[in-house]
């Protein structure tokens, strides 16, 4: 093989990589975000739970936080990075699975709705603050007055050892 | 030479392209699309602070929760405070939080369907399709404690069609700890019966195993009565409880008594159950069943048995793998005569998602086994045999299609039947 043939293989061996690492979708989610932090309405008897925990009031597991205040849940739309994390550490389910999931779910009788869907921080603002008992995930950057910042496994975001990035 | 190189980077380019320009899968366009809703609910939100005159120097408990709260975790709990987010008029996003506000009373309706194609080398049978069950199932949150849910079946019959309320429960929620209902249910023996219902979408095979098949008869797949239910604090344990007291079986022994008890003894039923904490997809249960029997036609051994069903069940919900096993005993003891039968079922069952294809596809293996005595005085024999090996398709989220091999041998005396079975089952 001469010069130019190498050099020649060599071309095409970096734009063949160049063009499957451009493609890759793990391309953009490698790059590290900042943690979700798990909110609540201010008024919720709570501040602290354990990741089983979450799991168990994600999963629908536990859906009163005591007799009187009932759990409701807000998990972001498709394609917000809150709900990846969510899914990724949380549930452990691709989108199909959580879908699945909560149909499965409602059919079991053992819950009557699946969480609420909400489209932007605004809107999971505003109904955290107007739901008595809601719970949601956060951007720990986009944070807000007017709720609760639990603590996950007794670290909050920002910690070293935060479960939810 | 650099002619060569120029025309395959071009063409490299060109597929590449192309690639890009594809239409997008229908979740992409999805995604596309909420994500279009949101640039376009930021720049509303834009504009109106635009509009807004310069904010007011922000008070110094609301910069408390905008630092990391892993500096101030103590601050993480702030009261509202009047500020420039709480301050402008109601929004098309408050309008929203409104309609997410819950409302009483709130009807879901979901169906679930199936259809069928199976052929055999079964002496006598005919191969060809069959419609399977119509499931429409109701959920209806009557208020934040109490909550209504349904399901009604149409099944093809060689006359017409026949409609069944298979459950008919109204809940009272008390706790996560205490929650009393009503009506019809699945028994809540085992795990498959209260895991997969009547939708074939919701399993992973084409069908339920014997032990608890729709219409058999080896446990009670139906009961009438109350049931309380709720977690146990256990910690990591995970338990969970149902407790029952119901009509149980009624003269035909498949049916539950749904128009009234034949007889002044009460059915019941606990099933205990637990899920790991740290095995997050394990569950692992025991389930007893207690009721008497009075069959329609007395004979002289007598018509009324004691049964006691006892149950096992340990399963890995996640897919990779998937595992189900259950095991069940009944036992049947005659009132007159005191003779006592046992009759044994269990099944045990593997899938695995496979991680290509967009992780649509499933194979799985089923092995099943039901043995009823020869001396069994209330059950018809029951006796089976049976593998199935199969593959699930998930067309989408909400479809899929099934095909099955199955090798089945009731009697010693019968031959080993083999058969093909497809579906596509769905909910909408």
């Amino acid at each position: 093989m001469n010069a130019t043939s190498k050099r020649v293989l060599t071309s095409l061996w970096t734009i063949l990589w160049a063009v499957v690492t451009l493609h890759s979708p793990s391309a953009a989610q490698t790059s590290r975000g900042a943690d979700v932090a798990v909110v609540v309405n201010s008024d919720t008897p709570i501040a602290d739970l354990s990741l089983s925990e979450v799991r168990k009031v994600l999963l629908g597991e536990r859906q009163y936080w005591n007799s009187k205040l009932p759990v409701v849940l807000l998990i972001r739309a498709p394609a917000a990075r809150e709900r990846d994390v969510v899914l990724r550490v949380i549930y452990q389910m691709s989108e199909a699975q959580f879908k699945q999931y909560w149909v499965a779910k409602i059919f079991r009788a053992e819950v009557a709705a699946p969480p609420r869907i909400v489209y932007s921080n605004d809107m999971q603002f505003e109904l955290l603050t107007a739901l008595p008992g809601a719970i949601a995930f956060v951007d720990s950057r986009n944070m807000r007055p007017g709720v609760k910042v639990l603590r996950v496994d007794g670290h909050v975001p920002g910690d070293r050892d935060y479960p939810l990035r | 030479m650099h002619r060569r190189l120029a025309v395959l980077v071009m063409m490299i380019f060109g597929a590449n392209a192309a690639w890009a320009q594809s239409p997008p899968p229908l979740d992409q366009a999805e995604q596309i699309r909420i994500l279009l809703e949101r640039v376009q609910q930021l720049e509303k939100r834009v504009a109106e602070l635009e509009t807004k005159t310069p904010a007011a120097p922000v008070p110094a408990a609301e910069v408390s929760v905008n630092v990391p709260a892993a500096q101030k975790p103590e601050t993480a709990e702030v009261a509202p405070a009047p500020g420039p987010m709480h301050q402008h008029e109601p929004t098309e996003s408050q309008a929203t939080t409104r309609q997410l506000e819950a409302r009483y009373p709130s009807l879901q309706i979901r169906g679930f369907g199936d259809v069928n194609f199976s052929t055999t080398d079964q002496r006598g049978a005919t191969s060809g399709f069959n419609l399977g069950q119509l499931d429409l199932h109701l959920a209806s949150a009557l208020s934040h404690k109490v909550t209504y849910f349904g399901e009604l079946t149409f099944n093809a019959q060689p006359t017409g069609y026949t409609v069944e309320v298979e459950r008919s429960i109204i809940r009272y929620d008390y706790n996560d700890f205490f929650k009393l209902s009503f009506g019809r249910y699945h028994t809540p023996i085992g795990y498959w019966n209260t895991a997969f219902h009547h939708g074939a979408w919701l399993q992973t095979t084409i069908s339920r195993p014997d032990m608890v098949r729709i219409g058999g008869s080896f446990i009670p797949v139906h009961f009438v009565g109350l049931l309380a239910e709720g977690n146990i604090p256990s910690g990591g344990a995970g338990l969970s409880y149902n407790v029952g007291v119901g009509n149980g079986r009624g003269s035909i022994i498949s049916r539950p008594g749904d128009a009234g008890d034949n007889n002044n003894n009460r059915a019941w039923v606990a099933n205990l159950y637990s899920r790991p904490t740290k095995l997050y997809g394990l569950q692992m249960g025991v389930s007893v069943y207690r009721d008497k029997i009075t069959l329609p036609v007395v004979s002289p051994a007598g018509n009324e048995f004691r049964e006691w069903i006892s149950a096992a069940h340990i399963v890995w919900t996640k897919e990779n793998p998937e595992f189900l096993a259950e095991f069940a005993n009944v036992n049947h003891k005659n009132i007159l005569t005191n003779a006592i039968t046992n009759n044994q079922a269990y099944y045990v069952q593997v899938g695995y998602r496979l991680p290509w294809l967009e992780k649509t596809l499933k194979p799985y293996y089923r092995f099943e086994h039901t043995h009823t005595p020869f001396s069994e005085q209330v059950f018809t024999n029951q006796d089976l045999v049976g593998s199935i090996v199969g593959l699930r398709y998930d067309i989408t989220n909400y479809a899929s299609f099934k095909s099955e091999y199955r090798n089945t041998k009731r009697l010693p005396t019968d031959p080993r039947v083999n058969g093909a079975f497809f579906q596509t089952d769905f909910t909408f």
